[in-house]
């Protein structure tokens, strides 16, 4: 009998990993030898959904893990993109393995400026100054034209250039496995971190912050770094992106792109370690869809999208899926 | 010194605009527990109706302020007993909701009125001007102070004087105790926020005389209206018209002195504030 995954206690997390590597090398598996044969529209289309499920995945290291709502997301994947974008097109920086430190520093460094601020409130608050504060370095991206660009923002970002002649990355899928290497690293990393004491605290300050507080942990220390790790992924996948989309414009930054992936992290489901990768998917996938067929009125779909995922997934689709794979693999037990 | 005075009353005018907006964000955030991300796209329809009503048919500028609100007031009454009267206390939830509603009523608004900017418009009797320390100032700008005044004094006496105002109080406060006291919190609840989304699409209206209506307008306006809200704290009457204030005063200044940076000085202030006081000017506590 599988433990109900309750989303009010949200306990599940240490069961999943530790059940079977099995689903991974699935997933994996997958992921490898599917875009082989796929077209390649919808191999752009995969390579979005692994950058947005990295940024998800990013945005739930402090949303899901915990508990801190933060609308101002796009900042870190908006403000590494922007970097990797003057670096390349205006410093002629072309080797990737400068570039990228250099914008996962800047969502670093961001990260760490806009956590001093918001840190200083939590609950609803915190979302509004985050919100703000991503507002601000959109603006900034609209207004200050001679570093910027301003409202059209970089365009012409080649392929990364990783020095070497046999990892050419000019085409697309040469491009899509490069991302999924990334990819596969970074969800690596973040499940060593949630695994890690470190990820515990964060899950204890999640559920009751004043006990962690009595239990003599330095809340506001671990939220703050939590707040920059998160930062760092975030930056990384915008990393990702500004190459896969050769452009990057204040759009990146602000409202829209915070807000899609709060969306792809409720709709996933906040919590769970690739529920958000899921939640991406789905977004993306939906996105791709609609552009092609009804351009003009993604943005209403987009919004009946909120409106279902908040109305009818509450706590997310990745709990459903978790619960419907154990009740697979236990009648499969059952019957062998 | 005529500039001075000029800005004062630019400073002002603004403030009204921004705390007839931010006024209802606050209350529904700080009396429901209620965050409407989508406040600002209330006020964008209400300028597009209202822009519809009074220049495009011609009707008086204030029955257009009004049908604007009510218009705006059912949209609003709509969310909350369809959708976030569901979501109490999950504020991640309203959010998201609110943001879906967000894009919703802008791509609606798009469809109806298209995506080139309406102009400003204001009533005919308010069209003129008179002499301030001898430059000349619009009586529009005055008519936004008035309104933006008497609404501010209106919404404290209700809050602070009457019977509903501490209804509405102890249902934040204790909402099972209020309950048990017989009162209808739903019948409150609701018309609360009825009251908040009719004053975003009136201030839509009252606003438009300055910077008319535009498809951006809901994400743009809303910005400044939370950036109120923080300041001000939220929940209280007094603390938006206080952060309306700040904000409009500072606008109007910065773009004076200085217009590069006039955006980033209302960041500033309100990073000050959050150094200072986390909570707000006056804020009650949530």
């Amino acid at each position: 009998m599988s433990s109900s995954t309750s989303l009010q206690t949200q306990k599940p997390l240490a069961g999943t990993r530790s059940a079977s590597a099995a689903p991974y090398v699935i997933a994996a598996a997958l992921l490898l030898v599917f875009p082989l044969v796929l077209p390649s529209y919808y191999l752009s289309v995969l390579t979005m959904i692994l950058i947005f499920g990295l940024f998800a995945m990013s945005l739930n290291i402090i949303f899901g893990h915990t508990g801190l709502n933060s609308l101002g997301h796009g900042a870190f994947f908006g403000m590494a993109g922007y970097i990797t974008g003057i670096a390349i097109v205006t410093y002629g920086i072309r080797s990737f393995w400068t570039s990228a430190p250099l914008g996962i520093l800047g969502a670093a460094i961001t990260a760490a400026v806009f956590g001093i601020i918001a840190l200083r409130v939590s609950g609803v608050y915190f979302l509004l100054v985050t919100f703000a504060l991503g507002q601000l370095l959109w603006s900034i991206a609209e207004k200050w034209y001679s570093v910027t660009m301003g409202r059209s923002g970089f365009v012409g970002i080649p392929a990364p250039d990783l020095g070497l002649s046999l990892l050419n990355l000019g085409s697309p899928l040469r491009y899509y496995y490069f991302v999924f290497v990334v990819f596969a690293i970074c969800y690596y990393l973040m499940s060593r971190l949630h695994e890690s004491p470190f990820g515990n605290a964060l899950l204890g300050i999640r559920e009751r912050e004043s006990r962690m507080r009595a239990l003599g942990y330095n809340v506001w220390l671990y939220k703050y770094i939590a707040y920059i790790v998160a930062g760092m992924f975030a930056g990384v996948s915008g990393i990702l992106y500004a190459h896969f989309n050769g452009s990057i414009a204040p759009s990146h930054l602000g409202f829209a792109t915070s807000a899609l992936v709060m969306l792809m992290v409720i709709l996933g489901g906040a919590g769970t370690l690739w529920g958000p990768a899921l939640g991406a998917a789905l977004i993306v996938l939906i996105q791709s869809l609609a552009s092609l067929v009804v351009p003009a009125r993604w943005p209403m779909i987009l919004g009946i999208l909120f409106v279902i995922g908040v109305m009818g997934f509450r706590g997310g689709i990745g709990p459903h899926v978790i619960k419907t794979a154990r009740r697979m693999f236990s009648s499969g037990s059952n019957q062998s | 010194m005529g500039v001075f005075a000029i800005c004062l009353l630019n400073g002002i005018s603004f403030g009204c605009i921004l705390f007839l907006l931010a006024s209802g964000l606050s209350l529904t955030l700080g009396l429901m527990g209620i965050l409407n991300l989508a406040h600002g796209a209330l006020y964008m329809v209400g300028a597009f109706v209202g822009w519809t009503i009074a220049s495009h048919l011609g009707f008086s500028f204030w029955i257009a302020a009004l049908s604007a609100g009510c218009v705006a007031g059912v949209i609003g009454l709509i969310m909350e007993r369809g959708f976030l009267r569901h979501l109490n206390r999950l504020p991640n939830e309203q959010v998201l909701l609110t943001i879906g509603f967000v894009y919703i009523i802008t791509n609606v608004c798009l469809w109806i009125w298209g995506s080139i900017a309406k102009p400003p418009y204001t009533a005919k009797f308010l069209s003129g001007a008179f002499t301030v320390v001898g430059w000349p100032y619009p009586f529009s700008r005055v008519a936004i102070i008035v309104v933006g005044l008497s609404v501010a004094f209106g919404l404290w006496w209700l809050q602070d004087k009457t019977r509903i105002g501490a209804m509405i109080r102890a249902g934040m406060d204790d909402r099972e105790m209020t309950k048990g006291l017989g009162i209808n919190l739903e019948l409150t609840a609701a018309a609360l926020f009825f009251v908040g989304a009719f004053l975003a699409g009136f201030a839509g209206v009252i606003g438009a005389q300055l910077i008319g209506a535009n498809v951006g307008l809901g994400l743009d306006i809303l910005l400044l209206a939370l950036i109120v809200v923080v300041i001000g704290g939220m929940g209280s009457v007094q603390g938006s018209l206080i952060g309306a204030m700040m904000i409009g005063l500072v606008d109007a200044f910065g773009k004076i002195l200085f217009p590069e940076l006039a955006m980033f000085m209302l960041y500033f202030l309100m990073v000050i504030v959050l150094v200072i006081k986390p909570t707000g000017l006056l804020g009650r506590k949530v």
